[in-house]
């Protein structure tokens, strides 16, 4: 809530004070952020009921350890976006405002235990970035700020829908009670349409194949911020997932759909690295390639094997880390080359190499470097493959994601004609910062996942050295992939062509709500 | 009869909204359709439980023998305000969006949006 409280009295001071007090206030969310987090991990989990109304019937916000590393995590990536903001000239009083409330949000959506609190805060913040995403009056964006608000607005309909279902049945919507009470029914008859209705709905805020669409449009639209798509690609999507393991948790008692599950994440990564190498436009590529790692992300949670699970975990921090360092560099170059188009831009590093350095830290985190923190999540979710299939299917991935990279490092190389720019320190140290923090989670990694989730895992150091030696091989394969194979065929176009218009993506929704219907009624 | 209550009616409605999403390429007719979805959501949160006879959960209850169940319309009364909140949005950016491309064809305005 004090996001939002302090962010609304900020519209009538002056513009320069606001930015200050907006920074030293985010420096105490940080901390207040970090301090709540040490707590939990001492006493247990936190349960806070608003209005002091006794457990289940009242809103309650819970803060356990998922929850407080995730509000941790975002409080983080607000002070850098906010750090990072400081010279820019587009952000005005109002800008702020709507940044904070949106910090709010999420932090909210996080520690919130029942699901009429998620339906609303959801929604709210739906609104918000509908209305971020257009700040910087770009035209074209206008068409891309409508559709995100309608699909997810839509996503939301059939959320709520199920919320009512269960409630009819159940009489609680608070998670705790949920997980109880849905415990002790007798069969899962009951449950399966609900739980397809919110499923449906999680998923299309997780990006999953093939709800997915939105999200491109949604981050590399023309007049986002920068700032904005990163905050969308390291945090908003994960909210997501959180959702979603904290629904499944919920259900699980009854309905387990974790094999679909995996398949769609593999399908996800597969279509959305497949898309990423095709696009021309620098954030495109990135949108692209989120879709792809929350794809992995959504595989590694549904394997089942604990190692598994918290690397899957470990790499959604990972994930926010590194895509933010992208985005925010990625904004850097573009203000200063005016285009976005990667065929046209040329010899970053010459131009800017502080910023070409670190932006090479954040794709060797992607991609799975060793010492880069991608390696270690990357490692630890190799653990709950056992089948070929898994094994086949994440080596793929991993292919996808550096043949992606190959094409966006291309930028580096060459000569530009442009001059100099100057040099913001704000931005310019944001983005070293995050993309230092990249390598250490690499190093740390093990130290990290045990402050973090409470869990130790050993990182074997020969099957370290294993990885690395595949990390080379992949690397070689697909520089080779890209460079022999995909710039000859001229798929690119073709891909490029085919947008879903709104109807293709109510009639997607529509077809993966039967679809998950049918797969339930079939497994139980 | 026993067929046409509330929830039923909600349901039907509920997929009425969803096909006008699908099926009509005129971006009012998809807002309207989204207000008629949170429409079926708000009456079916209302009739999920109720019989024939309860009465409102204000004032003097003990000689009522049902009450209807507060808990959902007061979340209903948040959803409400929701769906104005977002309706309104997407009005406006809709009629920004007409200025732009002039059309209010979701196929047109892709179209044009993608060139």
């Amino acid at each position: 809530m004090l996001p939002v409280l302090v962010g609304i009295p900020l519209l009538l001071i002056k513009f320069n004070t606001a930015k200050k007090i907006i920074t030293i206030f985010q420096g105490f969310m940080v901390a207040a952020s970090v301090l709540n987090f040490l707590y939990i991990k001492e006493n247990g989990e936190v349960i806070q009921n608003v209005a002091n109304w006794p457990n289940y019937i009242g809103v309650a916000l819970r803060a356990d350890l998922l929850a407080g590393s995730m509000v941790m995590l975002t409080t983080i990536i607000f002070m850098s976006m906010i750090l990072f903001n400081t010279k820019k000239d587009f952000s005005d009083n109002m800008f702020l405002f709507l940044f904070t409330a949106l910090e709010g949000l999420i932090i909210g959506i996080f520690l919130s235990n029942d699901l009429f609190n998620i339906f609303v805060l959801i929604e709210v913040a739906t609104v918000i970035i509908s209305i971020l995403i257009m700040y910087k009056r770009d035209s074209r964006s206008i068409y891309d700020g409508i559709l995100y608000l309608m699909i997810n607005v839509v996503a939301m309909a059939f959320f709520l829908f199920g919320v009512g279902m269960v409630y009819k049945t159940v009489g609680v919507i608070d998670l705790y009670g949920l997980k109880e009470k849905i415990a002790l029914l007798s069969g899962p008859e009951s449950m399966i349409l609900p739980y397809t209705f919110m499923i449906t709905a999680i998923s299309l805020k997780a990006a999953l194949m093939p709800l997915f669409s939105w999200l491109p449009k949604a981050h590399g639209t023309p007049s986002a911020p920068s700032i904005i798509s990163a905050v969308l690609s390291g945090l908003y999507v994960k909210n997501g997932i959180y959702l979603f393991i904290r629904i499944q948790d919920v259900f699980a008692s009854q309905i387990d759909t974790s094999a679909m599950f995996i398949y769609m994440g593999l399908l996800t990564a597969v279509i959305g690295f497949l898309l990423a190498v095709v696009q021309d436009d620098i954030k495109l590529i990135l949108a692209y390639s989120t879709v792809s790692q929350i794809g992995l992300i959504m595989m590694a949670v549904n394997l089942g094997d604990e190692r598994a699970y918290w690397g899957g975990l470990y790499h959604v921090f990972n994930h926010a880390v590194f895509k933010s360092t992208l985005f925010l560099s990625a904004g850097v170059i573009v203000d200063h080359y005016k285009t976005r188009d990667a065929c046209k831009i040329r010899g970053v590093y010459d131009q800017m190499p502080v910023i070409s350095i670190v932006t090479i830290f954040a794709i060797l985190g992607i991609i799975g470097a060793p010492f880069f923190n991608g390696s270690v999540s990357k490692y630890l979710i190799s653990f709950g493959l056992t089948e070929f299939i898994g094994e086949l299917g994440i080596l793929i991935v991993n292919l996808g994601t550096v043949t992606i990279f190959v094409r966006f490092t291309e930028i580096f190389f060459g000569k530009s004609d442009l001059k100099k720019p100057s040099v913001d320190i704000y931005s310019t140290g944001v983005i070293v910062f995050l993309g230092i923090l990249c390598f250490l989670g690499g190093i740390f990694g093990q130290v990290i996942i045990s402050f973090l989730f409470n869990v130790s895992f050993d990182v074997e150091f020969a099957s370290y050295i294993q990885k690395t030696a595949s990390f080379i091989a992949t690397l070689f394969l697909g520089y080779g992939l890209y460079y022999g194979f995909i710039k000859k065929i001229n798929i690119a176009k073709f891909l490029q062509k085919h947008e879903l218009t709104f109807n293709g993506v109510c009639t997607t929704i529509a077809i993966f709500f039967i679809f998950t219907l049918a797969y339930v009624r079939i497994t139980h | 009869m026993e067929f046409i209550n509330g929830e039923n009616i909600s349901i039907v409605l509920f997929f009425v909204g969803v096909y006008g999403l699908i099926a009509r390429r005129n971006i009012v007719k998809s807002i309207i359709s989204l207000g008629i979805l949170q429409v079926a959501i708000i009456l079916y949160f209302i009739s999920a439980n109720s019989e024939a006879g309860i009465v409102p959960p204000i004032g003097d209850l003990s000689s009522a023998a049902a009450v209807a169940d507060p808990l959902p319309q007061a979340l209903m009364i948040t959803d409400i305000v929701i769906g104005m909140g977002v309706t309104a949005a997407s009005l406006t950016m809709f009629i920004h969006m007409y200025h732009r491309y002039g059309s209010t064809n979701w196929l047109k305005v892709k179209r044009k949006r993608m060139k």
